[in-house]
């Protein structure tokens, strides 16, 4: 095979992620707020969890408390908002869909990042990565940096390059740069910024005299996997090119719906899983229900973090529905047939649902006994009218949808309108 | 109607086996003749929403687009996707604001018009100095 032909052969991963994204957000609807330093603050004003850049020069660090902040606030023209959870929600689905356009091989990993298989030459790649960089930011309004590489640990490292060096114009290919500069960076950073190595691994890799990140791609992937694990047997591996980590594909054709998320915070409790399968079990019967269609099987599952070589433990249970169904009591019921399965203090950093076997509904008329009590009383279309009323977190079955405590006295009091999910709130535009 | 019975059947709300031997009559009726006639009601989105990626609906505020059929509280639907042209009604940034303005590209320059005489036009040096935010695609005029 030719160099070309065989380079066109081998997939490569893409990592699209949105320059600080909440802040970008923001700003995607407030362009006074453009070149102004913002902070937006988690949950309860607590703390700044994304600072745009102009905060960041300002030394503000990732985590300050906002009472510390408030008093300079003014002399340093800081603007603070409170978290808009759902403007960045609405914003990273359709960033989401954007990028699904570009390769059907999209892994969402978290809310402003994916992973994207792809394939091509050199020069293909760099330019899909500028299209997709380019349609992010005209179509849905935010910056996005992309990383491309052999691996997903080199694009997460691409893109970070990306990002902080002007000269790409925010994409990169790992392959593309010269060997030479490669090493350099690599050579510069220190291993914790590496994607998957733990901080507290670091004082044991130092004294192995594997301080950067290029020391721990030179290190012997045998002698790490005795000395700390598989785990870290696979990032370098990563490093020197050799793919690991699977692509963990979000959705597949038509004939399946799959939502699951990365946690930011593992779950360590039967009670706060059966909350999540709770939620999505909702989200597949409103999806469902948006598109007129009905489900035959769900799947739930979960799994522990790849980082994490202890107590791995993928959970996994196909329920076979009664009925075709998009009811969310049902789906949620299926979805709870997971935690049996799941244990007490066992870290689990993703979890999920999957339905398949769609049909369209109302194809067939379920013989009377079938009939479900649920959709009968239309339990579903209840739920949906409330909530577009009311608001997400309005009304919910069981464990999910009601705001825990914590949550309905959470304090946003710098919030911006929730400009795409509320018609009271909507971008207002001038006509003077 | 086929019915999966496995040998791991997770019951999901309804009894299966209560189900299969009752002896409730069965509702298998004659389907009404215009159900082969009905294709779903008319969606909005599908019409007005060319991608649902890149179009936002905002609120109008002020009368200066009054004579152009775009009144004080009307919604606009915008494509941020679409290329601005002459004669586009866009969403611009002027002054870190989003405005409403017709776009003019003429030989003699960029100019944003308003589509009422109390407000003047407002000249642009080049069209790459003016960030264009979206076009308008529809209005939602209340009558």
């Amino acid at each position: 095979m030719s160099k070309p032909a065989l380079m066109r052969a081998m997939p490569q991963i893409a990592h699209v992620d949105v320059n600080c994204f909440y802040a970008s957000a923001e700003r995607a609807f407030d362009p006074s707020l453009e070149g102004k330093p913002v902070v937006v603050l988690s949950n309860n004003d607590g703390c700044a969890v994304t600072r745009s850049p102009e905060a960041k020069a300002l030394g503000i660090p990732i985590g300050e408390p906002w009472f510390k902040l408030a008093p300079r606030a003014k002399e340093w023209g800081l603007v603070a908002l409170s978290s808009n959870y759902e403007l960045y929600g609405d914003i990273s689905a359709r960033v989401m869909e954007l990028l699904g356009r570009y390769s059907a091989w999209l892994e969402v990993y978290s809310i402003d990042e994916a992973f994207l298989g792809v394939k091509g030459t050199p020069e293909e790649l760099l330019a899909l990565g500028r299209t997709m960089k380019t349609a992010v930011r005209r179509n849905v309004g935010v910056p996005v940096c992309v990383g491309i590489a052999p691996t997903k640990t080199l694009a997460k490292l691409a893109n970070k390059w990306a990002k902080h060096n002007p000269a790409f114009g925010g994409v990169c290919h790992w392959d593309s740069v010269p060997a030479a500069d490669r090493d350099g960076l690599m050579g510069r950073l220190s291993v914790i910024e590496i994607w998957g190595v733990a901080a507290r691994l670091t004082k044991r890799l130092n004294v192995l005299g594997i301080h950067s990140i290029l020391d721990l791609s030179r290190a012997d992937p045998v002698m790490i996997r005795d000395r700390f694990s598989v785990v870290m047997m696979r990032t370098v591996l990563e490093l020197q090119g050799t793919p690991c980590i699977p692509m963990e594909e979000e959705r597949v054709g038509r004939d399946q719906l799959i939502f699951s998320r990365s946690f930011a915070t593992p779950i360590t409790t039967s009670a706060d899983m059966r909350q999540v399968l709770s939620v999505y079990g909702q989200q597949a019967s409103a999806r469902l229900a948006k598109h007129r269609l009905q489900a035959k099987v769900l799947t739930a599952f979960a799994g522990t973090s790849h980082f994490n070589p202890k107590d791995t433990s993928y959970p996994s249970v196909c329920v076979p529905l009664p009925m075709p169904t998009a009811d969310p009591v049902l789906l949620t019921k299926a979805a709870h047939a997971l935690l049996p399965l799941i244990h007490d203090g066992v870290r689990y950093a993703k979890a999920g649902i999957m339905v398949t076997d769609l049909r369209p509904a109302g194809n067939q008329a379920p013989l009377a006994p079938f009939e479900n009590p649920h959709e009968e009383r239309r339990v579903g279309a209840l739920l949906e009218d409330v909530t577009r009323r009311y608001g997400r977190g309005s009304i919910g079955l069981g464990y999910a949808g009601i705001k825990s405590g914590l949550d309905w006295t959470m304090r946003r009091d710098m919030l911006s309108p929730r400009y795409t999910t509320h018609w009271d709130e909507l971008p207002l535009v001038k006509a003077a | 109607m086929r019915v999966a019975i496995g040998p791991r059947v997770i019951d999901a709300g309804v009894s299966l086996a209560l189900a299969l031997v009752s002896p409730v009559a069965v509702a298998a009726g004659y389907p009404s003749p215009a159900q082969d006639y009905f294709d779903g009601r008319i969606d909005l989105n599908e019409h007005l929403i060319q991608d649902i990626t890149s179009t936002y609906i905002v609120r109008v505020s002020g009368d200066s687009m009054e004579q152009a059929g775009i009144s004080d509280g009307d919604e606009l639907i915008v494509n941020r996707a679409l290329e601005p042209r002459d004669g586009s009604v866009v969403v611009a940034v002027l002054d870190g604001e989003l405005t409403i303005k017709r776009l003019r590209i003429t030989p003699a320059g960029v100019v944003l018009q308003a589509a009422n005489p109390l407000y003047p036009d407002i000249r642009v040096p080049a069209l790459a100095e003016l960030t264009v935010w979206g076009v308008a695609t529809r209005c939602l005029h209340h009558v």
